[in-house]
């Protein structure tokens, strides 16, 4: 790959995180930590918050996907998250499918406007 | 000119709510679509699963050696808007050119017809034979190259050599979703933006239109 291009992180359910391993964005070797997080019944929110945060704070991750039910654990943590990069994407999961009203950029979004901004 | 200023300004106004909101939509879209492929995604999983077993799909099978087949390529433009592009490696090169340097080396002419069993590692790198040495030793060498291979290999390999074909339509499908993501990451950071210079506008327009009315004031008086 030309100029190292950026790595897609996924925090999911096993199958979410299968299912974009199978489409080709996992990194996992000796020297460096993954870029994806299995997240199961046992998984603590503390250890999904801390996964997210270091995702954030590494330079060479683009964009991060995220399962909205999981997102809705460290809620706090993605809506102080204002850079661009890494952009954070929130998708489906089987048993939680999308919802727009939770999602923290169309918030932000739909927040901009009141009553008064249409008189 | 403050009323021309005033105008041009609630002109612009107009013009990016209107943009934002054909954004808003096509966010729409593009959201229905990928969530739509990856359903479909899970769905061809399922099936695989159904036909492998449990335990052959999942995370068990993951490979000890990953490398990213993918990677985002992430551009700022002037206006602050970041453009996300994904790029997919061609890891089918790699293969066939390995897979060529073997040919060459096996099709290569045999200086001697005598075959050395047991070779001391010394004569190996002295001797011309040392290209039929390694022909020699091709089923030897392979497994070598196949764990410099391993990292980058075709993710579909971890769950078996001979895999149905409702796991590489789920690989299909995941594939179109990583690359929906990077359009939809680019159009949520232009959503933020546009959010940004909305706000921006609607700060600036009460202040025109303060220095509008004042000036006419003035003129009437």
């Amino acid at each position: 790959m030309s100029a190292r291009g950026k790595l897609i992180a996924v925090i999911g359910d096993e199958d979410t995180c299968t299912g974009f391993l199978l489409g080709g964005v996992g990194e996992l070797n000796k020297n460096r930590k993954p870029n994806f997080l299995v997240v199961e019944k046992e998984t603590s929110v503390a250890e999904i918050e801390e996964t997210f945060k270091s995702f954030l704070a590494r330079s060479d991750i683009g964009i991060v996907l995220i399962n909205q039910f999981i997102a809705e654990m460290i809620r706090h943590a993605i809506d102080g998250h204002l850079e661009s990069i890494p952009a954070v994407l929130e998708i489906p999961s089987k048993e939680h499918p999308y919802d727009a009203s939770k999602d923290s950029i169309l918030r932000r979004a739909r927040g901009m406007f009141c009553a008064e901004d249409f008189r | 000119m403050v009323v021309l200023e005033l105008e041009e300004s609630s002109l612009l106004l107009d013009e990016k709510l209107l943009r934002f909101m054909d954004q808003l939509e096509l966010l729409e879209e593009k959201r229905a679509a990928l969530n739509s492929l990856i359903e479909q995604g899970w769905f061809s999983m399922a099936k695989a699963r159904y036909s492998m077993g449990n335990k052959r799909v999942s995370a068990l099978q993951y490979a000890s050696e990953i490398e990213p087949l993918v990677c985002v390529h992430a551009r700022t433009l002037d206006n602050g808007e970041v453009d996300f592009c994904t790029e997919r490696s061609k890891q089918k090169a790699r293969d066939e050119v390995g897979k060529e340097a073997r040919s060459i080396e096996d099709i290569g002419p045999q200086e001697e017809g005598v075959r050395r069993r047991n070779k001391p590692k010394n004569n190996i790198p002295e001797k011309k034979e040392g290209e039929e040495a390694s022909s020699e030793k091709a089923p030897e060498v392979t497994p070598i190259r196949k764990s410099d291979q391993n990292p980058q290999q075709d993710p579909l390999k971890w769950f078996g050599i001979l895999v149905p074909q409702t796991l590489k339509q789920a690989q299909s499908s995941f594939t179109q979703v990583i690359e929906l993501s990077a359009e939809i990451a680019t159009l949520q950071t232009a959503i933020l933006n546009s959010r940004q210079e909305l706000k921006q506008c609607r700060k600036d327009k009460p202040i025109l239109q303060e220095v509008s009315a004042t000036r006419l004031e003035k003129l009437t008086d």
